[in-house]
């Protein structure tokens, strides 16, 4: 029994990781623009299928296709990124909607290229299971995924606080005239954070190939996922973002262990619902945006 | 004596509200400009037009003999065009010592920011204090010092301020006054915008009156008469 528990806290903790990778791009973008991109999740897919095309075509190892993938997420954020700049009224819910076509584009376009299958890495290595202190069983691409993940969000962390580039970009989500007073080009500030947040989702799509399963309908679910583990955090708080992804996690392996997996979905939502009731702002809300 | 700034019939505004009717200055290097007016006259409207915070529809901007024409915010800064903002607009939720290190931001003050900070800290001991709190936290006249620390961390050649003494305390209005004539004394250019006309004239090289987005009266800061001063401030429009 206690076995199980740890087993489905560890399990939980590995997912967290992961989500938290997909939250903290679109929790990026927020801060930086106030824009929720409702296709992040759809910038992830992408990279998970250009992973799979790379090993399935070439024989490639799906991490040797990250400069690739990173290339291809990264000229479509900035896509995305031109389209949205050319909004002049009301950004907030015309982006909504420009992004959320986008995403069904992405989506559908991915369809047209590889088919509804679904797919998951070929290399046996990935799947092979790793024990951790004689109890504790993950495979090799969750624990991949999970410490590149941390790493990649402690340096996007270390980089927000510490550089110039990183001070500027909480400086424009802070106040976004006395930024540029203080000579930051906003539009520059924002690329980098699209770019940025292009790093983490093609980091993201990697792992999930590597380490689930992937299908175009896949995009959608990550965004919706990302986007509750950003509100929960209270919009914009990176460390909120990896403690609500982690919670998430945990609630959703507990159950599938405990209850259903047909459950899942559900007790994530409801984690979601009651931290809402208790504290309408999220986690860490009330702070605005990537400033601590 | 050179002139740092010089604006020719200036003419901004929001939208389709005009603000600046042909408003021409100069203002000498090295010296205080001092701009009085009362509420709605177009002060702050002025630097933030120079800044390029809001769009030019007519005249003309000269930064030490420079056209500012097409120019943004953040080229002007990079050239040492620098507006400290009232208080309100400090980065609330970042920490002290991030809000100094944004005013580091254009890539001429990097390499100073160090000596720059310890300035600043030498001049606002305050600030040292409080350097690890978040600003949004600070009391009205702590936020204006940091907002005056901030600007001077970007190395200004030309140093607009706006209304630094608004909604402060008398003791702390002092305190930021007797920092002006610092700065003053320094041969920093100074553009100062004001209300409190009195304590500002006392440190005026050269001042103008604005009033309902025009300036109605230019001398040097000697020559001034308070009380003809006060006549036209509070005059309505048409005798103007």
């Amino acid at each position: 029994m206690i076995e199980l528990t740890l087993q489905a806290l560890f399990s939980g903790l590995l997912a967290g990781g992961y989500y938290a990778t997909v939250a903290v791009g679109l929790a990026l973008v927020f801060g930086t623009m106030r824009i929720i991109n409702l296709a992040h999740g759809e910038l992830v897919l992408l990279s998970a299928y250009i992973a799979y095309a790379a090993e399935s075509r070439y024989g490639l190892n799906p991490v040797m296709a990250i400069p690739l993938a990173l290339l291809v997420v990264g000229t479509v954020s900035m896509i995305v990124y031109a389209l949205l700049s050319r909004i002049r009224q009301d950004r907030e819910i015309n982006s909504l909607i420009l992004t959320f076509g986008i995403g069904i584009i992405m989506t559908n376009g991915i369809l047209t290229i590889w088919a509804a299958d679904i797919h998951s890495t070929t290399n046996p290595w990935f799947q092979d299971s790793l024990v951790i202190a004689d109890t504790l069983f993950a495979m090799n691409a969750e624990i991949v995924a999970f410490v590149g993940g941390l790493a990649l969000m402690a340096a996007v962390y270390w980089w927000l606080n510490h550089s110039w580039q990183g001070r500027a970009v909480r400086a424009l989500s802070s106040n976004r005239n006395a930024a540029t007073l203080m000579g930051v080009n906003p539009r520059q500030t924002e690329i980098l954070s699209f770019l940025i947040a292009a790093l983490l989702a093609t980091f993201a799509g990697v792992a999930i190939y590597t380490g689930k399963t992937v299908f175009p309908a896949l995009g959608h679910v990550l965004t919706v996922k990302a986007f509750i583990i950003t509100v929960l955090a209270g919009m914009g708080s990176i460390h909120g973002v990896l403690i609500g992804a982690v919670m998430i996690g945990i609630i959703e392996s507990l159950t599938v262990t405990y209850l259903s997996a047909s459950l899942q979905e559900l007790a994530g939502m409801l984690l979601f619902l009651v931290v809402l009731f208790v504290s309408p702002s999220g986690l860490f809300g009330g702070r605005r945006a990537l400033a601590r | 004596m050179t002139t740092a700034l010089d604006v020719q019939s200036l003419r901004a505004g929001y939208g389709a509200i005009n603000v600046l009717w042909d408003v021409s200055l100069t203002a000498p290097t090295g010296k205080t400009t001092v701009i009085v007016g009362p509420n709605g006259a177009g002060k702050t409207t002025l630097l933030r037009a120079i800044m390029g915070l809001i769009p030019i529809t007519g005249g003309d901007v000269r930064v030490n003999g420079r056209s500012l024409t097409g120019a943004r915010t953040w080229d002007s800064v990079a050239d040492g065009l620098v507006m400290i903002p009232e208080g309100r607009m400090i980065f609330p939720d970042m920490s002290v010592d991030d809000n100094l290190m944004m005013g580091a931001f254009p890539r001429a003050c990097r390499a100073g920011w160090k000596r720059n900070k310890a300035m600043v800290f030498d001049l606002f001991p305050r600030l040292a204090e409080r350097r690890d709190q978040i600003a949004g936290t600070l009391s009205g006249g702590e936020a204006q010092m940091l907002a005056i620390g901030r600007g001077l961390m970007e190395q200004p050649r030309v140093c607009l301020i706006d209304e630094p003494s608004l909604g402060l305390a008398p003791v702390v209005v002092d305190e930021i006054f007797r920092i002006l004539a610092k700065l003053r004394a320094e041969g920093l250019t100074i553009v100062l915008v004001e209300q409190n006309t009195s304590r500002a004239l006392k440190i005026a090289d050269h001042v103008h009156l604005m009033r309902s987005g025009r300036v109605v009266l230019s001398e040097p800061g000697e020559a001034v008469d308070l009380e003809r001063l006060h006549a036209l401030y509070f005059a309505h429009d048409d005798a103007a």
